[in-house]
């Protein structure tokens, strides 16, 4: 239902004859400029040059006075730098203080560089996630972004950047807005294309299989063996077992085997939830080729409860005389530390005035 | 002595005409705003006239179409609080009225997953594909594909299953 809305809507959308026109005309402009640009680009080159030296030279006179958050502004555009008004607004919670260093804003949008600092531990490393757990509360309508930039092992302090755009073209100088964060993960561990030690000529049929709800999946097979939509039909996959042997913590192995000639996978991690586990599995045939699944499904059981499992189901459809020419291979990310808290901060937005 | 382009003028508008439509949508898909997808359209095309790279297949030249678009669209959200642009409030007008409510959906969508949807659900590509096009991990690419279904379902409701 959805594709098809999204591919209808996408197909109303088309360049104006207009702007064809254009590019297409510039093809002999282009060329002729080409010749013209050779000339001043030595020039340009020079005068780059010398400002690379004077932003330079100027730097650690600069640095000297700054925190880290605008060594990173200036290492990026010093001008840029320039136009970021301090803010120094802060909250602390649990030990961990959230500060709003400085902002900057410019027409409809907002960049805003905060950062989060463990005071008594080591809970925010340099893989802390936000992990969609922030909110931003403003008195406009407005897409937003955050993103860790700069993690500094010293000081044990994590820089975000949050870029907000407000959607009406409106300025939003004047109005105030509040970041919360309620909860974040941290100390992210990566698995990457480990071997997965399990004798894929040993895996027999199973018929130990049951029909799910799945809420999820991917792969080019994807929608060949799942119905879409998911609501409408049951899947067909592996009864968990007891977790077996598997490198990797957080993530129990808890099935594999042949269903209707195609080799299915399964994972199931607990309390998914407050950790953000995720991962995938590959084959590996003798000449080195990686293989991915032809699909994945995601199912839950016990969802509304304290013990929520969240069940990963991976699909190679190998046929099973010839699965012994392949290896098991797998990479996986999971997080060490879930952090609830409460950190608050409400500021203004104020425009830099030259 | 610079070795000279091998691909003709009348190729070059062939190409431009073959991919015109593919490099709108992308563009339009992740600033949801015609006036920047007219900007990014011209920006990437200026590039391709410009550099004239050559492609080994027709499959290289299409992903070449889609990163370099997916990367305008970058240095744009960089680039545009730098230039202070004020985007012109222009918008396509849709035909339907559930098309108009999911256009304006899709602008609260985060802009790390409108590529994954737009080259899942309309350029058919598979995981593995946008993981390459878009150099992020396929799992990442997933989770993103997850999330922003999740997002859509809550937001769209019973109106959609995605």
């Amino acid at each position: 239902m959805f594709r098809e809305k999204y591919y209808s809507m996408n197909e109303q959308i088309t360049p104006d004859q207009k702007l064809v026109d254009k590019i297409i005309n510039s093809i002999d402009e282009t060329k002729r400029e080409t010749n013209k640009r050779r000339i001043v680009y030595r020039q340009s080159i020079i005068v780059f040059a010398v400002f690379i030296v004077l932003v330079f030279a100027a730097m650690p006179v600069l640095a000297g006075n700054i925190p880290v958050v605008y060594e990173i502004i200036y290492s990026i555009s010093p001008s840029i730098a320039q136009r970021f008004i301090p803010v120094k607004k802060s909250c602390e919670n649990d030990g961990i203080k959230m500060e709003v260093i400085s902002a900057y804003i410019h027409g409809n949008t907002a960049e805003i560089y905060i950062a989060m600092r463990d005071l008594v531990g080591e809970r925010i490393d340099e893989t802390t996630d936000l992990y969609d757990s922030y909110s931003i509360n403003r008195p406009f309508d407005a897409s937003a972004t955050c993103k860790l930039v700069s993690f500094d092992k010293t000081t044990k302090t994590a820089t975000f950047l949050i870029s907000i755009t407000e959607w009406g073209n409106q300025k939003i100088v004047g109005d105030k807005i509040t970041f919360s964060v309620r909860e974040f993960i941290s100390h992210k561990h990566e698995y990457n294309e480990i071997p997965i030690n399990v004798d894929l000529t040993n895996i027999k049929n199973t018929q130990s299989t049951k029909q799910v709800w799945v809420n999820g999946g991917s792969g080019p097979k994807f929608e060949e063996y799942v119905s879409v939509p998911l609501a409408e039909s049951k899947v067909k996959v592996l009864v968990p077992s007891s977790p077996m042997s598997f490198p990797v913590k957080d993530i129990d192995f808890t099935g594999i085997g042949y269903v209707d000639g195609m080799l299915h996978i399964q994972t199931s991690i607990i309390n998914n939830l407050t950790k953000d586990n995720h991962g995938y599995f590959f084959l590996k045939d003798a000449r080195g080729n990686n293989i991915q699944c032809d699909y994945h499904v995601g199912f839950v059981e016990n969802s509304y409860s304290d013990n929520r499992i969240d069940y990963n189901e991976y699909v190679f459809d190998i046929p099973q005389s010839e699965i012994g020419q392949y290896s098991l291979y797998g990479t996986f990310v999971t997080s060490g530390l879930y952090t609830k808290g409460n950190w608050q901060v409400t500021f203004p937005l104020e425009e830099f005035k030259e | 002595m610079e070795q000279q382009p091998l691909e003709t003028d009348d190729c070059i508008r062939n190409v431009i005409k073959l991919y015109s439509n593919m490099v709108y949508r992308l563009a339009f898909s992740q600033t949801r705003n015609k006036s920047n997808a007219d900007d990014i359209y011209q920006e990437v095309f200026f590039r391709y006239i410009k550099k004239r790279p050559q492609f080994q297949t027709e499959r290289h030249e299409k992903a070449w179409f889609i990163r370099v678009t997916i990367n305008c669209c970058k240095k744009m959200w960089l680039s545009s609080w730098i230039k202070k642009i004020v985007p012109l409030d222009e918008t396509i007008v849709f035909e339907f009225k559930e098309e108009i409510n999911l256009h304006y959906e899709l602008q609260k969508l985060p802009m790390k997953y409108r590529a994954v949807i737009h080259l899942f659900y309309y350029e058919d590509m598979s995981v593995e594909e946008i993981s390459e096009m878009l150099n992020r991990k396929p799992s990442t690419v997933r989770t993103q594909l997850t999330r922003a279904r999740y997002i859509l379902k809550e937001i769209l409701k019973e109106d959609y299953d995605v």
